[in-house]
């Protein structure tokens, strides 16, 4: 053991005093960085947190036939941190060749008005400010400042999955 | 003021003039008997961390309630009192003592302080550490009068999936819940755990025109579910399952009318064991109840053989 | 640089009086207490460092815990299995508390067999009784909280055993629990009890308790009595 007995002759009482109270701040050092280290570990954790991907089956490809945009609804059962959340919420989804399927957040960008697949006009319609988008989401005519927002979609063994999170496109 | 209070006053004054500073010297003792505590804390924490069973379940009837280790000697101490006097050992024996502690000072006024110079306090206090010390012991050794049951932590997980989502609305399992759905217990048995996840992920994918709605369920709550599913089932057991009880186990044992009476009952286990504690119980007793009379047939019976008694015996009273 | 420091010190020196305290504190006389007797003046000290190691985890581990009976099992089973270091950080948690209970018995052993409790000390031994109960408060409410099988039954048990005092025993399991059943009304209520009420409680225990240790002095180890007519 190097620090329990003093190694000073007893003549030089400072230097045993400062002898000891550096093993001491070395002793308190170490404990501190350990507590300090895990303890800051755990506070930050979020930070190293990555998103989970939340795929969302929202049922078989075989009704959305191209040319025919459909409104699917969907659960989005989620784990929260502890908690399990379940959200309630619906897509568009539209194909062009019944193999590559886009969906669409069913919220107008304008102000987030619900809007409608009208099949006559073959364009998609918001009752809030008469807003018109294409198939494609692009912004036909009204206020919108960008296309419809999309989520991303692929299709597994048949069965249509997306992923809830409104992705922005350019204007 | 006692006379001796201003003597001892002087002398202190003495003694702490020649004593040495507080920093470094006592604060240099202090810090490394904290690392030392530190060290060991951290070295259990990291080895053994804080554990955790399975979620509370004020229904379960099978758990062995002990209280913290440092209330363990009052728990004790309640089984050397009789019911009417009960309230002495947990309530007024304890209170006494906390009082008696908080009076001390008031109680023992004099100028001894050396242990020897106080015989009476001194031996009361070893005393107190015997009793104490020896109730602890005793409590910590006390035989659990439950069997220790592992339970698969995944089949608990499904069993609260089974309750959260209200699956006993529409399905019946030993006989309690709804009549929408098939009865669980009698039908789940047969299906492999990977049916019973598509059916769960899907369950017009595997069983067409099914009525039951789809759960959304996370992978993990599938996975629990399933292995819920598969340790309520009834699993076929052979007709050589009954043949091997009367010859090994009815000895000691009762199913109905016949058997033994040497050992518990069994007509009715299935009703409150499951297979896997079953089959515990019957390859090694010991391993969930030290004290248990009956031997062990690990090494009489295959594992086949093992697997379908407890099958056979699972099945019974449900 | 060293300039800049010795600057700051003396600034801060002259603000607050620091040097003053650091003396009355530190630079304070303590008797001499010789061989091993002397390890165990750090009885006292060991007890409050592993009680600002329960303030350090248990502040962390508040962060990620929900008392309620839906979600206080999921969310210790988050900490140890998603947060960095979280079931090392609850694993210290848990052994501090029964070292915490271990380290303030035994500082309270080596005050009654050395007889410090005594002039001029006995108020520094009443409040250390009432800590040594607040240590056990705290243990006994920190143990329901991970809400498992071990833990509502051990509380089960302890409000039981409550519950048998004279006359009011109902009444106190009832206030103890909540309600008439160990639930979802009991569980916050252990809650803060155990992050608030205590820990408050302890805080100013604890400084009572040391104001008094530094006031009146360490006790000296104790001397056999001199018999009348023995020479000093």
């Amino acid at each position: 053991m190097t620090c329990g007995r003093g190694v000073e002759p007893e003549g030089e009482v400072m230097g045993r005093r400062s002898f000891l109270a550096r093993c001491a701040a070395v002793l308190g050092a170490a404990i501190a960085a350990v507590l300090g280290s895990t303890g800051l570990s755990y506070f930050i954790s979020p930070a190293f947190k990555k998103d989970e991907e939340d795929w969302v089956d929202v049922g078989g490809t075989k009704d959305i036939r191209p040319g025919a945009p459909v409104k699917v609804d969907f659960v989005a059962r989620k784990r929260d941190a502890w908690a399990v959340t379940e959200k309630r919420s619906s897509a568009w989804v539209a194909t062009k060749d019944g193999r590559e399927f886009t969906a669409f957040d069913p919220r107008c960008t304008h102000l987030g008005c619900p809007y409608r697949w009208d099949q006559a006009k073959e364009q998609f319609l918001c009752p809030c400010h008469a807003a018109i988008f294409d198939a494609g989401g692009a912004v036909v005519s009204g206020p919108p400042p960008r296309p419809l927002d999309r989520y991303d979609a692929k299709v597994v063994n048949g069965r249509l999955l997306i992923q809830p999170i409104p992705r922005r496109r350019a204007a | 003021m006692s006379p001796w209070h201003e003597e001892y006053r002087r002398r202190y004054a003495r003694l702490k003039g020649a004593g040495k500073s507080f920093f470094p010297h006592a604060v240099f003792k202090d810090a490394l008997v904290a690392f030392l505590i530190f060290a060991a804390l951290s070295l259990l924490a990291w080895k053994f961390g804080a554990g955790l069973e399975s979620l509370a379940d004020p229904t379960d009837a099978t758990y062995n309630p002990r209280p913290e280790w440092y209330f363990l000697f009052l728990f004790q101490a309640l089984k050397a009192f009789p019911g009417s006097l009960e309230s002495v050992a947990a309530v007024v024996l304890p209170g006494a003592a906390v009082l008696g502690l908080l009076l001390l000072p008031l109680i023992d006024r004099g100028p001894e302080r050396h242990p020897f110079d106080r015989p009476l306090l001194t031996g009361l206090g070893i005393l107190g550490l015997i009793v104490v010390g020896s109730l602890t012991v005793a409590g910590l050794r006390s035989p659990l009068v439950n069997p220790i049951e592992e339970k698969d932590p995944l089949v608990a997980a499904g069993r609260r999936v089974y309750q959260d989502m209200n699956c006993a609305y529409c399905h019946k399992i030993r006989g309690k819940g709804g009549v929408v759905g098939p009865e669980l217990d009698k039908v789940v048995g047969g299906e492999s755990v990977e049916w019973l996840e598509k059916h769960f992920r899907d369950p017009k994918s595997v069983v067409p025109g099914s009525a039951m709605p789809q759960l959304h369920l996370l992978d993990d709550e599938i996975a629990a579910l399933a292995a819920y599913m598969k340790s309520i089932g009834d699993e076929p057991f052979t007709k050589e399952a009954p043949r091997l009880f009367s010859e090994h186990c009815a000895a000691c044992h009762k199913i109905g009318r016949e058997g033994g009476e040497s050992g518990p009952d069994l007509s009715l286990i299935g009703s409150a064991r499951d297979k896997a504690a079953l089959k515990r119980a019957i390859a090694d007793p010991t391993s969930l109840n030290p004290a248990a009379a009956m031997p062990a047939f690990k090494d009489q019976l295959t594992d086949v053989q093992i697997e379908d008694l407890a099958r056979y015996l699972s099945s019974l009273g449900r | 640089m060293k300039n800049a420091l010795i600057l700051a010190r003396d600034w801060i020196v002259e603000r607050t009086g620091f040097d003053r305290v650091w003396e009355v504190l530190f630079e304070r006389h303590v008797p001499e207490a010789k061989g091993p007797a002397a390890w165990l003046y750090t009885l006292g000290s060991a007890s409050l460092f592993v009680f600002l190691v329960q303030v350090v985890t248990g502040s962390l581990l508040a962060m990620n815990y929900v008392p309620s009976p839906d979600h206080a099992y999921d969310s210790v089973r988050f900490i140890g299995e998603k947060v960095l270091c979280g079931s090392f950080i609850r694993g210290l948690h848990h052994w501090g508390a029964s070292f915490m209970v271990v380290l303030v018995v035994a500082h309270m052993l080596r005050i009654y067999f050395m007889g410090s409790y005594k002039y001029p000390r006995e108020g520094t031994w009443m409040v250390g009784v009432v800590l040594l109960l607040l240590v056990v408060g705290l243990g006994f409410t920190g143990y329901l909280l991970p809400w498992d099988q071990k833990a509502y039954w051990a509380t089960a048990v302890g409000t039981n055993i409550a519950e048998q005092t004279p006359f009011i025993g109902p009444l106190v399991a009832k206030v103890l629990k909540g309600s008439s059943e160990l639930g979802a009304a009991t569980l916050p209520r252990f809650y803060a009890l155990h992050v608030l009420v205590l820990p408050a409680a302890m805080l100013l225990g604890l400084g009572v308790h040391l104001f008094l240790v530094v006031w009146h002095g360490i006790s000296e180890p104790p001397e056999r009595a001199r018999r009348p007519g023995e020479a000093p």
